[in-house]
């Protein structure tokens, strides 16, 4: 099962946590695609069956491993599944905090992906000055959790870490600045040519079929689509806290560039009011090792759209199922659907639209369905022939 | 929880029998269980009616001499509905739902090649996460595949 591709690392210090491989096959008449068929499950790594083999308190060090990017959403996903079992809840404090920590993944993963998008699109100049801007998230992250991912902030009953108020200056005028980046950012995205061109009327995905193919995040709301789990299933300290739930309604690629920048406001608007607002109080409680039987669907919005852990427990140490479905497995039928029809030269970035996560596939198959040939592409000889 | 139980109030006069429980956990969450034959009728009146038009995702469950299915399905992005039946380990068999919730399509395909199920009309039931060369028959969600032989199976 080779995946045979050259990796490619950027200019810089950052390494990038996105290169993970998907397949599909695409059917093309000419240049344009007539049906798409994805294949995933390069990354399956069986963490499901593993969740029955740990206790609860391990469980929390695996649910966060199963993305890099969003981390924290999947920590936070399953010890609320968790202490919803126990009958606990989180102390005041705590929940406060994991609206800070979740909404900084939020700014670095938002960030990271428009990097990626202008990336695709060849616009690396904006790819570094973004991903250079996303350092000063990842610095904040460290200084809060010790960790640049992984944060390990959550656990059963609260956190693990406090946020001391004498940080708060310092994140402050990080979010001060995050703020002037994004203003530019979205000037740059609405008037550069070079985005217009590649972005709006690309990829779009009408609200009828949002709907309809089950689909979650910016994606959904790039279609007008007005669902965000932090508004309308409210967790952790969301329920108090003010925030607009940011929708487009063109559906195309450039109005899900648009709702990620907006959220970021957002984003920063949030966190600024839970450091303001922040209560007194424990970090966390102490909770059994045993959790009685019984069952929890636990959602959150990840930056990529709804996430869902559901666990059932059989009163021992370990669950007897965990399942999690991950937002951009939510979103795969979509962005196949936006494939068809489209150009090949528009295929990395519909595909990158959705903020996967895994952003380049390094195989593609393509079937022209005129002349029954059949070849495969990289991403690399793909983007060379379509700017021929 | 006033609106979860309306819900429930007014699933169980269109399903009648073929709904077995129901109960309201807390704010926004129902866990209902019905009867396998009636799991179409429930979702399209979940999906049409009650305006239960996303689905999170599928979970199988392997009970032993059971197998249970559970759609997470929301209503406007808010209450989440856990929808349960069971299906005897027999006959691993039941209709596809893409027909009224296309966005199922996938979540199907990760059952089947978890657990085994067949969705009756789904056009394409090939592996979506395991690997090319798994062998048939290994469902690697089922309780008596253990993860020592599921990774040296997966090793090679």
């Amino acid at each position: 099962m080779g995946y045979g591709s050259t990796i490619k690392v950027p200019f810089g210090p950052q390494h990038p946590a996105l290169k993970e491989p998907a397949n599909f096959i695409f059917d093309v008449d000419g240049d344009i695609v007539v049906s798409v068929k994805p294949r995933i499950g390069y990354n399956h790594r069986g963490m499901e069956k593993a969740f029955e083999l740990r206790t609860y308190l391990q469980n929390v060090y695996l649910a966060e491993r199963i993305c890099g990017i969003c981390s924290d959403a999947h920590a936070t996903a399953n010890v609320q599944a968790v202490e919803e079992l126990l009958g606990v809840e989180a102390p005041p404090r705590a929940k406060y905090i994991r609206v800070i920590v979740a909404e900084l993944e939020r700014m670095h993963s938002h960030l990271l992906w428009v990097g990626v998008a202008a990336h695709e699109i060849g616009f690396d100049t904006l790819f570094m000055y973004l991903w250079r801007d996303r350092e000063a998230v990842m610095n904040l992250l460290e200084l809060i959790s010790g960790n640049r991912v992984h944060y390990a902030m959550n656990t059963i009953g609260g956190v693990r870490r406090d946020i001391p108020s004498d940080l708060t200056p310092k994140i402050k005028q990080t979010l001060d600045f995050l703020e002037e980046r994004t203003k530019y950012y979205l000037n740059t995205v609405k008037t550069e040519q070079t985005i217009l061109k590649r972005t709006v009327g690309v990829g779009v995905l009408t609200p009828n079929d949002a709907v309809e193919l089950c689909a979650v995040g910016p994606t959904l709301r790039a279609s007008g689509i007005k669902n965000d789990v932090r508004a309308d299933d409210p967790y952790v300290a969301y329920g108090e806290i003010p925030f607009d739930v940011i929708t487009h309604d063109q559906g195309d690629v450039f109005s899900r560039i648009k709702v990620r920048l907006e959220e970021m406001f957002e984003s920063i608007k949030i966190t600024r009011y839970a450091l303001d607002h922040m209560p007194e109080g424990m970090t966390r409680i102490k909770v059994p090792m045993a959790v009685p039987k019984g069952e929890a669907v636990s959602r959150v919005e990840a930056p990529r759209g709804e996430l869902i852990h559901y666990i059932k427990s059989n009163g021992t140490t370990k669950p007897e199922r965990y399942k999690v479905r991950s937002p951009t497995l939510g979103n795969i039928p979509a962005v196949c659907k936006t494939l068809m029809g489209s150009h090949l030269a528009d295929v990395p970035i519909i595909l990158a639209g959705i903020d996967p996560c895994f952003s380049c596939m390094d195989r593609m198959a393509f079937v022209d369905v005129k002349t029954d040939k059949h070849w495969v592409w990289t991403m690399q000889e793909l983007k060379r022939h379509t700017s021929k | 929880m006033e609106k979860e139980h309306e819900i429930i109030e007014k699933l169980k006069q269109s399903l009648k029998e073929d709904m077995l429980e129901a109960r309201v956990p807390r704010d926004r969450r129902i866990f209902v269980s019905v009867k396998q034959e009636a799991l179409k009728k429930a979702l399209e009146f979940l999906v049409n009616d009650l305006e239960f038009k996303h689905l999170s995702t599928i979970t199988g469950s392997d009970l032993g001499e059971e197998l249970e299915l559970i759609y997470h399905l929301a209503h406007k992005g808010s209450i989440e509905l856990s929808l349960r039946l069971t299906i005897p380990e027999s006959n691993l068999v039941v209709p596809t739902i893409i027909a009224f919730i296309p966005g199922a399509v996938l979540y199907e395909r990760e059952v089947h090649d978890m657990l085994g199920v067949v969705f009756e009309g789904h056009p394409d039931l090939s592996p979506l996460v395991l690997p090319e060369g798994w062998p048939q028959n290994v469902y690697p969600l089922r309780k008596e595949e253990k993860f020592e032989e599921l990774r040296k199976i997966g090793s090679k």
